[in-house]
Formats: C-alpha cells, sequence, structure tokens
C-alpha cells in the first residue's frame, strides 16, 4: 500500500491577468508514492510542483479530487497529516535573534515534544552552529537547518520544495548525501527541482509534470529509455572549417 | 488559563521582542526625548518680551513708566533713539517699540490725555494681544498712584488644587497611552507582515500550531514588553524629570492592560488586511497618526476646534489617555473613570470581532 496516494488532484487559480477567468494550476494529478522510496516531481517553473506539495501539506485548499498521507485523508483531517509530515519551504528564513538550538527546540514546542537540539544538528552537520542565528549561516548550512527542523516530530514523510536551488556544487553534494542518509534510515522523502542531475542522483522514481499534469513518470531508466532520443547512426565529428576547407580547397589564394 | 505550548510559546516570543534592541531603544527614546525637552522648556521663565523705549518726555509720569515696565520680568526694555529702535524693531531684535512723545505729560493739563505711539513689526502682531493688556494695566497703576486713589477691584488668584499641575504630570499619562498604542500595533500588526514575508507563517502553519496559541503567545508576550517599557518610561519620568503621579498604581495598569489589548486587536486587523510591508506601513499611519494629534495626548481635547471635538473624544486612544490621566493626574478610582473605561471595552469588543474575522490563519499564513 503506498504511502501517499494522490487521486485526481486539482487546483484551479484566476488568471493573473483576467481575473474572471481561471486555469487548472493542478491538472487531475493521480500519483502513488511508496514507503521508503525518494519521489521526485520534475517539471519547468510554473508547472505546478509546488502547489501540488502545498495541497499535500495542507498550505493549499483542494479544489478537486483527493490526496492521503498513510492513510490519512489530507483534507478532513490536515491536523492529524500536520504530525506525521516534516516539511522544507522554498523560503527558508526564521525569526532573528534565535539562535539555532533556540529554534530547534521551538519547532520541538510545536509539536509538544522535548527533542535534543543538539542531535538534530549533528544529524545535519551543524553542531558548531550550535548558538549562530540563521541569518549567519551560508545557503547550503540554511538548507540543513531547515531539514533539521522538519524533522524535530520524526516524520513518517519529508517534502523538500527545491532543496538544493542556488547551492554551489559543493553544498549540493553535501545535501544530497544527507538525503541519501535520511533515506537509507526508512524515511519515505518527496522532492520538487529542476536539476536532472539532482533526479538522477537521488530519486528511485520520478514523475514529470507541465502544464499541472504528469506527462511521464517511472524509474529514472525508463524514463531514459522510453523519451531519451535515439543517438544518431554516426556520431557528428569535426567542425564548420573541416567544411568549408572540404567545400574550397587547400590551396593558397592570392 | 494558558497551556503549556501557549507558556512555552510566549517565552520564545518574550525572547524575540527582548532581543530586538533596536526597535526596544526607539520605543523608549522617543518618549524620553519628548518628557526631557518639555521637562526643561517648563522649569525655565518664560523668555522676556523685548521692547524698545524711546523716550522724548521730560515729564516725571514717563519716567515713572519706564521704571514699571522695567521692573516688570515679562518685559526686556532697551531705552534709545528712535531711528535706531526702529530698525532693530525691522530686524526683529525688538517686539515693539514704544514712543513716550515730548507732550507726554498728564500733570499740566488734568483734562486731556497723554499718548503713547506703539510701533509694531506685523510679522509680531500675534504678541500684541498679550502685551497690550499688561501695558493698560502698568499706565493704570500709574495713573492711580499720581492720583492717589485705591483701585476699585482687586483680584486674587488662589489655586485650589493643593499640588502644583506641571505640564509634564499633565504629559506623562498621555504619553503613555501613546507609547502603548505604537508597541501594541507593531507587535501585532508590524510584526504579522514581517512574519508572512519571511515565510515565517508558511512554516509555523505546516505544523501543528494552532491560530489561537501564535496569537495568544504574541498577546501574552507583548503585553510584557508593554509593561517593562511602560515601567521603565514611569520610573524615569518620577524620579528623573519628578513628575508626580498621584493615583492608584494598580488602576493606572490595569488601564495600561486594558489599552494595550485593544490596541493589540487592531494590530492583528490591520496584520491581516495589509499583505506588504508598505501596506502595513499605510495603514498603520491612518490609525496611529490622527490619534496622536486627535487624542489629547499633548493637549487637551478641550482645546481643539469645536468641529473635530466629537470625534476626538470617541478615538480609542483618547478614552486611554484620558482614564489614565484621571488617575495619574487627580487621583480618580476605576468607578470614577467609567465613562473611559466602557469607551475602552466598546472598542476591545470592536477590535475583537473584526480581528476574528479578518485574521484567518490559513490566509494570513500564505
Amino acid at each position: 500500500m503506498p504511502i501517499i496516494a494522490l487521486d485526481k488532484l486539482t487546483k484551479r487559480y484566476p488568471l493573473p491577468d483576467n481575473k474572471s477567468e481561471t486555469f487548472l494550476a493542478v491538472d487531475g494529478v493521480s500519483l502513488s508514492i511508496e514507503k521508503g522510496e525518494v519521489f521526485g516531481i520534475l517539471g519547468p517553473n510554473g508547472a505546478g510542483k509546488t502547489t501540488t506539495l502545498e495541497m499535500l501539506e495542507g498550505l493549499n485548499d483542494i479544489d478537486g479530487g483527493s490526496a492521503s498521507i498513510d492513510g490519512i485523508d489530507v483534507q478532513s483531517h490536515p491536523y492529524k497529516v500536520k504530525e506525521i509530515i516534516g516539511v522544507q519551504l522554498q523560503a527558508n528564513e526564521y525569526f532573528d535573534n534565535l539562535s539555532l538550538v533556540e529554534l530547534l527546540v521551538l519547532f520541538g514546542a510545536l509539536y509538544n515534544r522535548d527533542i535534543d537540539p543538539l542531535e538534530l544538528l549533528g544529524k545535519v552537520n551543524l553542531t558548531e552552529k550550535a548558538s549562530a542565528k540563521p541569518a549567519n549561516l551560508s545557503g547550503g548550512q540554511k538548507q540543513r537547518f531547515s531539514i533539521a527542523c522538519a524533522l524535530v516530530n520524526e516524520p513518517k514523510v519529508l517534502f523538500l520544495d527545491e532543496p538544493t536551488t542556488g547551492l554551489d556544487p559543493q553544498a549540493k553534494r553535501n545535501l544530497w548525501d544527507l538525503v541519501k542518509e535520511l533515506n537509507k534510515a526508512g524515511m519515505t522523502i518527496v522532492l520538487t527541482t529542476h536539476n536532472m542531475e539532482e533526479a538522477e542522483h537521488l530519486c528511485q522514481r520520478i514523475a514529470i509534470m507541465d502544464h499541472g499534469k504528469i506527462i511521464a513518470s517511472g524509474t529514472p531508466q525508463e524514463l531514459i529509455l522510453e523519451y531519451a532520443p535515439e543517438p544518431p547512426a554516426a556520431p557528428l565529428h569535426g567542425n564548420l572549417e573541416d567544411v568549408f576547407l572540404a567545400l574550397t580547397g587547400h590551396a593558397l589564394r592570392e | 488559563m494558558l497551556t503549556q505550548l501557549q507558556r512555552r510559546l510566549s517565552l520564545v516570543f518574550m525572547k524575540i521582542f527582548l532581543r530586538d534592541r533596536q526597535s526596544i531603544f526607539f520605543s523608549l527614546f522617543f518618549p524620553v526625548i519628548f518628557m526631557t525637552v518639555f521637562g526643561f522648556v517648563n522649569n525655565s521663565e518664560q523668555e522676556a518680551i523685548a521692547i524698545g523705549v524711546v523716550n522724548e518726555s521730560s515729564a516725571q509720569v514717563a519716567q515713572d513708566f519706564i521704571s514699571q515696565l522695567v521692573s516688570d520680568p515679562l518685559f526686556d526694555v532697551t531705552l534709545g533713539e528712535q531711528d535706531e529702535l526702529r530698525e532693530a524693531l525691522i530686524a526683529g531684535d525688538q517686539t515693539m517699540v514704544l514712543v513716550l512723545p515730548a507732550d507726554f505729560d498728564v500733570s499740566s493739563a488734568n483734562d486731556s490725555s497723554a499718548e503713547i505711539d506703539v510701533l509694531v513689526d506685523a510679522a509680531q502682531v500675534r504678541q500684541l494681544g498679550m502685551i497690550m493688556p499688561v501695558l493698560e494695566q502698568k499706565l493704570l497703576a500709574i495713573e492711580r498712584s499720581f492720583r492717589s486713589i485705591e483701585p476699585m477691584f482687586t483680584i486674587e488668584l488662589e489655586d485650589v488644587q493643593a499640588r502644583s499641575q506641571r505640564y509634564l504630570d499633565f504629559l506623562l499619562p498621555g504619553m503613555m497611552a501613546f507609547t502603548l498604542m505604537q508597541l501594541a500595533i507593531a507587535g501585532s500588526g508590524f510584526n504579522i507582515v514581517e512574519y508572512r514575508r519571511k515565510g515565517i507563517l508558511k512554516r509555523l502553519f505546516v505544523t501543528p500550531i494552532q491560530p489561537r496559541d501564535f496569537i495568544a503567545a504574541i498577546v501574552v508576550a507583548r503585553t510584557g514588553i508593554v509593561l517593562i517599557q511602560l515601567t521603565v518610561l514611569i520610573l524615569f519620568a518620577v524620579f528623573i524629570l519628578d513628575v508626580t503621579i498621584i493615583g492608584n498604581f494598580f488602576a493606572f495598569y490595569l488601564v495600561v492592560l486594558l489599552g494595550t489589548f485593544v490596541f493589540l486587536n487592531i494590530g492583528f486587523c490591520l496584520g491581516s488586511i495589509a499583505k506588504t510591508q508598505q501596506a502595513i506601513g499605510a495603514v498603520g499611519n491612518i490609525v496611529i497618526f490622527p490619534q496622536i494629534f486627535l487624542s489629547g495626548i499633548f493637549y487637551p481635547i478641550e482645546s481643539m476646534p469645536e468641529l473635530v471635538q466629537p470625534i476626538a473624544y470617541v478615538l480609542p486612544l483618547s478614552f486611554v489617555s484620558s482614564g489614565l490621566r484621571d488617575i495619574a493626574n487627580e487621583g480618580a478610582t476605576l468607578l470614577q473613570i467609567y465613562p473611559s473605561l466602557i469607551g475602552i471595552a466598546v472598542w476591545f469588543v470592536i477590535g475583537f470581532f473584526l480581528a476574528t474575522r479578518l485574521f484567518v490563519w490559513k490566509e494570513v499564513a500564505n
């Protein structure tokens, strides 16, 4: 039985330039995500990835269809769902003036849990930043801290929205390692990205979205086999100069 | 009354507010500077009015008149020639110039009255209304002593209030009302917009926190901040500026508390309507500015134009500041200030009703 099930999930928004008309930001998306997998939702900007995640997280109303996480209906029991999910949003700013440890304790309190902030910081490799303020973290450290905040309730499902956007290659790989580690420990992870390398590296299964619809899904290998263009019979070689010389000859001109 | 989560959250917000040194500094800075400046202005003597006197008369009565003027602290008298004093008047160094002409004498011709020419600069003419009665008073006194008659009436001023009321005593309760309004509206309204802009509310929304927990924590923490800051200001006013508060402190703080709740409600409304920092700045000013000028913080509402008085009296800040002032200046009890308390209660109900309608957690968070 899948841990996340989407059945014809639909979201309608008013058109930006004509408020009386609407368009479908998410257009009847059906998906099932298995327990313990890393699932990637890919697509260009505006494809509906974030809206889909936000409906699962309770941030956005569901206009049509249904979704359930761990058997709990998202629309009728939003607070039960919030208890079992961890969320990292695209915006990762926090209260000024609170240290990482204080923020983690605060997030623990929101779930009515007493947590060990240092253990969590250790998990995301930020132990030495325990008393720093979020404003003083680098981009990669901020993302790792966001993930630490999302882990305070030991969630069954972790949602990551474009976790590596804007990170340098080192920070990106460091974050990939973290995601793999969490997944190895049994956590189901759903992430959005438009970085193909990331999808190929991290995700066991992928869905590609465009214009609110899922246009392809499967494992990275399946998708490549099915959709990647055939390689040309003879690989391209040479350059334009070769063409020019072949056509006009090598003789020197006056 | 508060759940464990609400208590913990309140402490966190208290920590956040207390560590925001800059806003604490500025919310203390303005009232302190304001009260200090007014404390000094009021303690110093009123500045003497500079008048020039040209004496072309040789009569004794002219000499008497001049010495009367010189002895009055209200005037700073310069004796001189007409031409130079006229220039000084034009330059603005003198407020007016009195010319006692050569025929200024009442002793020789008892029937005719002597005339004094008064030169004024039209720009300074507003002070005339204050100076002329004093001049006439002086002339009358001289006339009486000259004719050896006793004045028919004398006025004795008797202060029925046992204590002296300074402007600072009047100002302090108004300043407290103003400060609590600023702190409360900033605490709920401006902070909510800021947290939303940063995506913090969205992040809180995806946790199981209930909106009432969030609101309770803001209210408790912000009220704590208001009480602390107002106490600092009151201690400063009482011990450094020697301001007198004669009423009951418990009653005073109760009104502070109620006023804070009213403005926190208004702040929640504003924070729910305004989506950006610019918007909250604009709607915040619409609510705050008229109240600064119309709520009798700096001068009594009775002294305002009749037209605005009915509006001024029903502003929430008016009820808070008049309630605080009645307690602080007149020692009124809570029972005696019931009109203010009713006004505050009505505004609380209005604010609470609107806030619960406007503050929709999902919409505010997104």
